[in-house]
């Protein structure tokens, strides 16, 4: 896991950081709760976010494993409400649309950020 | 007047000060336009006033390349023409569309958007349409919730239509053309040939058979080719008795560039918030013809992405639901059973309406899945092109040959067109696109069902330099005096709405024009 301490605490402060508990399974912690609830699953609902997940990390070998997304997706967190030193995934999800951070899973154009939750999503247990 | 051409001599010749080849949407149109003037005008219908299967047959053609739909299926061939049978879509096209587009290969016409305005709205009523306005503001119609979907994006635009009844030309204003004192319709009157000078300068006359192989001569100072775009190339390129490549096709330009409208299911949309979002400018209430919007990708995002004009219509549906295109929904059968329907005096759903109900799911509360199906210009494609069948029809002609060609940009619009809407409504949360597989593929490989709308366009297109065009700004063939091009064949390009509201313009701007030349 390559998060920096205090990327780590940006991330705990909002509770979306996770912390590693191999009792929850490949990886995925109670603490993942918010990171691997992407917007999308109030769209698609849980099947079908999972399965974009479990695609979405077939096509990406190094963003296989919960740690390796977790990082991607904090790496991919940028700066926005000074007080808090951060801004929300949601406001992350639309950056990346803005930008143009966008990838084609099954079809779907989605965020690089929520595409990647779901992936993480599909890793927690069903 | 009118008279039935079978019942003329053989070896008669007509006279008069203009003749028009075609009783459609284009011909009628000039015709009433000089109806009550100075002139003699001859109007010559290949059919008669109802559809007749042994008349159709003639429409029939080969279809070599891409798969297409029947020719003789795809057009009407009796007074009215294709208006006998179209759907009433209307719509403007754009100041984008009629630009030379730099990544638009043979892109650009010689006339622009501004010079079509004033005849755009006299069309208006010709096509029963309501306001000639086309602005999204302007048909809120007192509801509030009647408001453009992504209304701050600079990517997409709504583009909005208008629903003629439809207008059945052929039923509206028959009697206006049969009782007008200068303008004389035969029906039955099929022409073969048209017949130019020596010297291959002007027209001289057209040559008409029936099917008893009489033949008879119409004689006039001016001649306006009105048939449907397949018909207007196949008579100029079948009237080569004395220029060897056919009329007007001195640089090898007549029958090329045909081009459709791709109308294919393409996408699907679901939304953040099913309750809150607004679509109901989008939605198609076809019996009562309240105007609707598609999406439009923005000329200034068909700039930036270097793609072809398109839209999207955006209807509430289940994803499970059978999408189709336009070729498959609509087949042979449909188009006989509202034929068949209309015949009967509208009684009962319409056949379109029930077909598409056995197709979809029943939605319960507010959609929250839209189905997304384009409708977009084809690139201009000179390999894309009608010629002359080695099969020739009863009266002797050669048949149409349809080689329909698309291009790796056709595909790639279409697909760019999904991406960019995709992170638009990302981005205002306003929900997910997905594309459709088959739109994931290369640019190259088309689906079974690539589907056109019916919009045969092209084939004499109109340019400044007859080495791009086979007609000038003014629908005048270049190099004949006196032969002039009305209909859908003379479009440069495609633009992304339906044909018929535009073709009526430019039909009426060819006739101010023939009116100033005497």
């Amino acid at each position: 896991m390559t998060v920096d301490r205090r990327r780590f605490l940006q991330l705990a402060t909002l509770g979306i950081a996770g912390v590693a508990d191999s009792a929850c399974g490949r990886g995925v912690s109670r603490g993942d709760a918010a990171l691997a609830r992407p917007q999308l699953l109030a769209m698609l609902g849980p099947e079908r976010v999972r399965q974009l997940g479990a695609h979405y990390r077939a096509a990406r070998p190094s963003e296989g494993s919960a740690d390796a997304l977790r990082t991607a997706i904090s790496n991919g967190h940028r700066i926005r409400i000074p007080l808090l030193g951060i801004g929300s995934l949601d406001d992350q999800v639309r950056d990346d649309f803005a930008a143009g951070r966008t990838v084609r899973v099954d079809g779907w154009v989605l965020s690089v950020t929520e595409a990647r939750q779901a992936a993480l999503f599909s890793l927690t247990p069903a | 007047m009118h008279t039935d051409a079978r019942t003329l001599p053989n070896g008669t010749v007509l006279e008069a000060d203009l003749c028009i080849v075609g009783a459609g949407a284009s011909g009628i149109t000039i015709a009433r336009e000089l109806s009550n003037t100075n002139l003699k005008v001859l109007l010559l219908e290949g059919g008669g006033f109802d559809f007749d299967p042994q008349m159709q047959e003639l429409y029939r053609g080969e279809i070599v390349g891409l798969p297409y739909y029947p020719l003789q299926a795809a057009a009407e061939h009796y007074f009215g023409g294709t208006t006998m049978h179209w759907a009433g879509f209307c719509s403007t096209y754009d100041a984008i569309d009629f630009d030379k587009r730099d990544w638009v290969p043979h892109s650009g016409w010689p006339i622009r958007r501004e010079d079509l305005d004033p005849f755009y709205a006299r069309a208006q009523p010709i096509l029963d349409l309501r306001q000639y306005k086309y602005e999204p503001a302007d048909w809120k119609n007192g509801d509030s919730d009647r408001v453009p979907l992504l209304g701050d994006s600079p990517a997409f635009t709504t583009k909005m239509w208008q629903f003629s009844p439809p207008t059945r030309f052929g039923t509206k204003y028959r009697a206006e053309i049969v009782n007008s004192p200068n303008v004389h319709l035969y029906t039955h009157a099929n022409v073969v040939e048209v017949e130019p000078t020596d010297g291959l300068t002007a027209v001289q006359t057209v040559r008409v058979r029936g099917f008893d192989g009489k033949e008879f001569r119409a004689r006039a100072r001016n001649f306006v080719l009105a048939c449907h775009t397949i018909q207007n190339a196949r008579l100029l390129l079948a009237s080569n008795s004395k220029a060897r490549s056919g009329l007007g096709n001195a640089n090898d330009l007549v029958g090329r560039y045909f081009m459709e409208h791709f109308e294919m299911p393409s996408a699907e949309l679901a939304v953040t918030n099913p309750s809150t979002i607004k679509t109901k400018l989008y939605e198609l209430d076809y019996m009562k013809g309240t105007p609707r919007g598609e999406l439009a990708l923005s000329p200034t995002a068909q700039k930036e992405h270097r793609v072809l004009h398109g839209t999207a219509s955006v209807e509430a549906g289940d994803p499970t639901d059978q999408v189709q295109s336009t070729f498959q929904f609509i087949d042979s059968a449909m188009i006989t059973a509202v034929r068949e329907w209309e015949k009967g005096g509208k009684k009962g759903p319409h056949p379109i309406g029930v077909a598409a109900a056995k197709l979809s799911h029943p939605i319960s509360g507010p959609p929250r899945f839209y189905h997304l199906t384009t409708r977009q210009e084809q690139a201009p494609n000179p390999d894309s092109r009608v010629t002359l069948s080695s099969e020739k029809d009863a009266l002797g002609m050669p048949r149409a040959k349809l080689d329909w060609r698309v291009t790796e940009l056709d595909k790639r619009s279409m697909r760019t067109f999904y991406e960019v809407l995709g992170r638009e409504v990302g981005r205002t949360d306003t929900g997910r696109v997905q594309i459709r597989d088959w739109l994931l593929g290369d640019d190259k490989t088309w689906p079974s069902f690539i589907s056109g709308g019916w919009h045969h366009m092209g084939t004499t297109r109109m340019s400044a330099d007859p080495k791009q065009g086979v007609v000038d700004a003014n629908c005048k063939v270049h190099g004949l005096a006196n032969l002039y091009i009305g209909g859908a064949s003379v479009y440069a390009t495609a633009g992304a709405v339906n044909p018929t509201l535009t073709l009526v313009a430019l039909s009426l701007r060819l006739a101010d024009h023939l009116k100033a030349l005497t």
